[in-house]
């Protein structure tokens, strides 16, 4: 493994400080590995889905003999060097013909990886529509019932969530929201959505599991007469049309690591991250509890059960014009009472 | 003829945002992203796969844009920006949580105390200059006494003194110090275990010493399963013959131990057992002089005031 530096002077400090562990973390940076045997059709893929990802992404445009699922070490080397934490690996075999492996690093070391075929590609260059400007945020989408249910899906939506959007950030400019990342599953089989339990899943054959639609738009908005505009959408490329191949899962105590929620500070909590709110706090067991202040009750002014006898002592003068204000307001109820029953 | 026309016109520019699903969309605002969990309708799938596509992202992207316009704005320098509540999709991290930085002597020193830490301005004003100055650093403050253009020496001071030297020996010697400290610190929290370990580390140390604290060492003490064999552990015994002076100093050893828990005793009765901690009292009444001195300042105080007396007569 690499050494750990020290830093001989300020700039290279700052560059390795930047490099520490943060608690609330940046976008990841993601490697686009070409791997020794690749199609035309496979690195324009990488280079469009590159186009998207931009500046978080490095290219390493040269061959590289790797084997993700056989022998990850080299990725962790790349990952330790780089400081990235994602790769988008292509690779065509006899066997796999036109493939990418999306994998995912926590700490260095392999989390998970899903490999997916290529069956179908559009490029952006055929699409004669308005581009959105690069390093822009993309909106994604994802439609199907199995982005819920399937282990698969499921980790392909946090795989390309990762790749695209997992940065988290406080605010955003709505009209710099130029393009969508839209993926949609296939129709399945019912057979096979019933039978999705994470045990069938990891001897199912992948052949059986629906195909993926990634597809790229533009958005517009148009106004609509009301506030929310109508959002129209553009084809902007790439699409692309992926299987689903095999799959490494991330390992339990890893995962348990790298979920790990960082402690919020009372502070921030209590700014409500941007509003602010008073007399909230967080308890130990994690619920959120609020205080109230009541001020001194006047117990001259409390309502008590009204009786005939005692209401023409204390009301019998006030009943004529000459009412103050409060005292009418107290005195509220009766003369509707009064009505209800004439 | 043309007002249908025109009527068709402004119904399609107005086209509705409302989005009716089986299932209600599902949006994480805070990653921008809209999860539909309808199933797909197959025969539109069928038909016509672009153009359905289109569509079903169309209505979650108007799903989406309506809960991004429905949150909070800001106005910042390059215009509105939308304040976006935290995600609620969980993604694993790239790296384990920062770890805490181990407090330094001086901060665990403060929080024992309560002191807080105060914020130093790196400008200090300087009356005679009339103009803020650094603290330290080109023309710091802290080198006011070197530069100064005269200086008082003590008429006992040696002939080859030099206090621009001193004054700046002092100084040198002050930041010597402080970095001295910062390394000690940085050791200290490079040996720093988690309080888990401390914890284990001491427990260990105390089971170490029960076991060693019989006549025989823990020789006859019935083992227990899984308890490991002690290393490091011997009996050591005194020769049986040493020099009168050794005896005589490993003697006065033991009696001065018992020497001082007594005096321990008598000051402890002292301090606690009484209502008055007489002490205490004396220590106050004598302003610190102590009960002899201040006795004897009073013996002298009325032999003068006596003195005193006799005198004006």
């Amino acid at each position: 493994m690499l050494q750990t530096v020290k830093p001989k002077n300020a700039r290279s400090k700052r560059a390795l400080e930047a490099r520490e562990p943060k608690e609330v973390e940046d976008q990841r940076k993601a490697i686009f590995v070409h791997g020794m045997k690749t199609g035309e059709v496979v690195d324009k893929v990488m280079k469009e889905m590159m186009a998207l990802k931009q500046p978080h992404a490095i290219s390493f445009s040269e061959k590289n003999a790797i084997r993700p699922f056989e022998d990850p070490s080299s990725l962790e080397f790349w990952a330790h060097k780089n400081d990235a934490s994602m790769f988008v690996i292509s690779q065509s075999t006899k066997k796999r013909p036109a493939g990418i492996i999306i994998a995912r690093m926590f700490d260095s070391k392999l989390l998970d990886m899903c490999e997916l075929g290529i069956e179908r590609f559009v490029s952006l260059s055929e699409f004669k529509t308005p581009k959105s400007s690069p390093g822009h945020k993309p909106m994604l989408h994802f439609a199907s019932e199995l982005f819920d249910t399937h282990p698969r899906y499921m980790q392909l939506k946090s795989l390309l969530m990762d790749l695209f959007n997992g940065e988290v950030i406080d605010s955003i400019c709505l009209p710099g929201l130029e393009h969508v990342i839209s993926v949609t599953v296939a129709p399945s089989d019912a057979s096979q959505t019933s039978s999705a339990l994470p045990d069938d899943t990891r001897h199912e054959d992948p052949k059986n599991l629906p195909n993926v639609h990634l597809r790229t738009y533009t958005v517009k908005l148009t106004p609509s007469g009301v506030r929310i505009p109508r959002v129209q959408l553009t084809e902007m490329g790439p699409f692309v049309d992926f299987s689903l191949r095999r799959h490494q899962e991330a390992d339990q105590d890893m995962l348990k690591a790298a979920t790990k929620k960082p402690k919020l500070k009372r502070q921030d909590i209590e700014k409500g991250l941007g509003k602010k709110k008073k007399n909230l706090e967080v308890d130990q067991m994690g619920d959120l509890r609020g205080r109230i202040h009541v001020a001194k009750q006047d117990l001259g002014k409390l309502q008590t059960r009204k009786m005939k006898g005692l209401k023409g002592q204390s009301s019998e003068g006030d009943e004529g014009a000459g009412t103050s204000p409060d005292q009418s307001e107290v005195e509220d109820t009766s003369p509707r009472k009064r009505q209800k029953r004439g | 003829m043309d007002v249908s026309n025109l009527l068709a016109a402004q119904a399609s520019k107005f086209q509705s945002v409302a989005v009716e699903k089986d299932t209600p969309l599902d949006v994480d605002a805070g990653f921008l992203t809209v999860t539909d969990l309808n199933p797909i309708d197959e025969d539109s799938y069928r038909s016509n796969l672009e153009e359905f596509l289109k569509s079903t992202a169309r209505d979650g992207i108007q799903a989406l844009v309506a809960a991004l316009y429905e949150l909070p704005t800001e106005s910042s320098i390059d215009g509105p920006v939308t304040k976006l509540p935290p995600p609620t999709t969980q993604l694993p991290r790239a790296k384990p949580l920062p770890k805490p930085k181990p407090p330094t002597k001086w901060e665990r020193f403060a929080a024992a105390k309560g002191i807080q830490k105060k914020r130093r301005d790196r400008k200090v004003w300087d009356e005679e200059k009339q103009e803020w100055v650094n603290r330290w650093g080109r023309d710091g403050k802290n080198k006011e006494t070197e530069d100064q253009w005269i200086h008082e020496v003590k008429a006992n001071a040696d002939v080859d003194f030099d206090p621009v030297q001193a004054a700046r020996d002092e100084r040198k010697s002050r930041v010597a110090k402080n970095e001295r400290q910062r390394l000690q610190n940085l050791a200290r929290a490079q040996t720093a275990q988690s309080e888990r370990e401390q914890r284990k580390i001491e427990l260990e140390k105390t089971l170490a010493a029960t076991r060693t604290s019989t006549a025989s060492m823990g020789k006859f003490d019935r083992k227990l399963e899984g308890d490991k064999k002690m290393r490091g552990m011997k009996r050591k015994f005194d020769p049986t013959e040493m020099s009168a002076e050794k005896e005589k100093q490993a003697s006065l050893a033991v009696l001065s131990q018992l020497d001082g828990d007594a005096k321990r005793a008598k000051i402890d009765k002292g301090a606690g057992d009484e209502v008055v901690n007489v002490r205490k009292a004396i220590r106050a009444v004598s302003k610190g002089k102590g009960g002899v001195v201040s006795g004897r300042e009073q013996r002298k105080g009325s032999k003068e005031s006596g003195k005193g007396k006799r005198g004006k007569r």
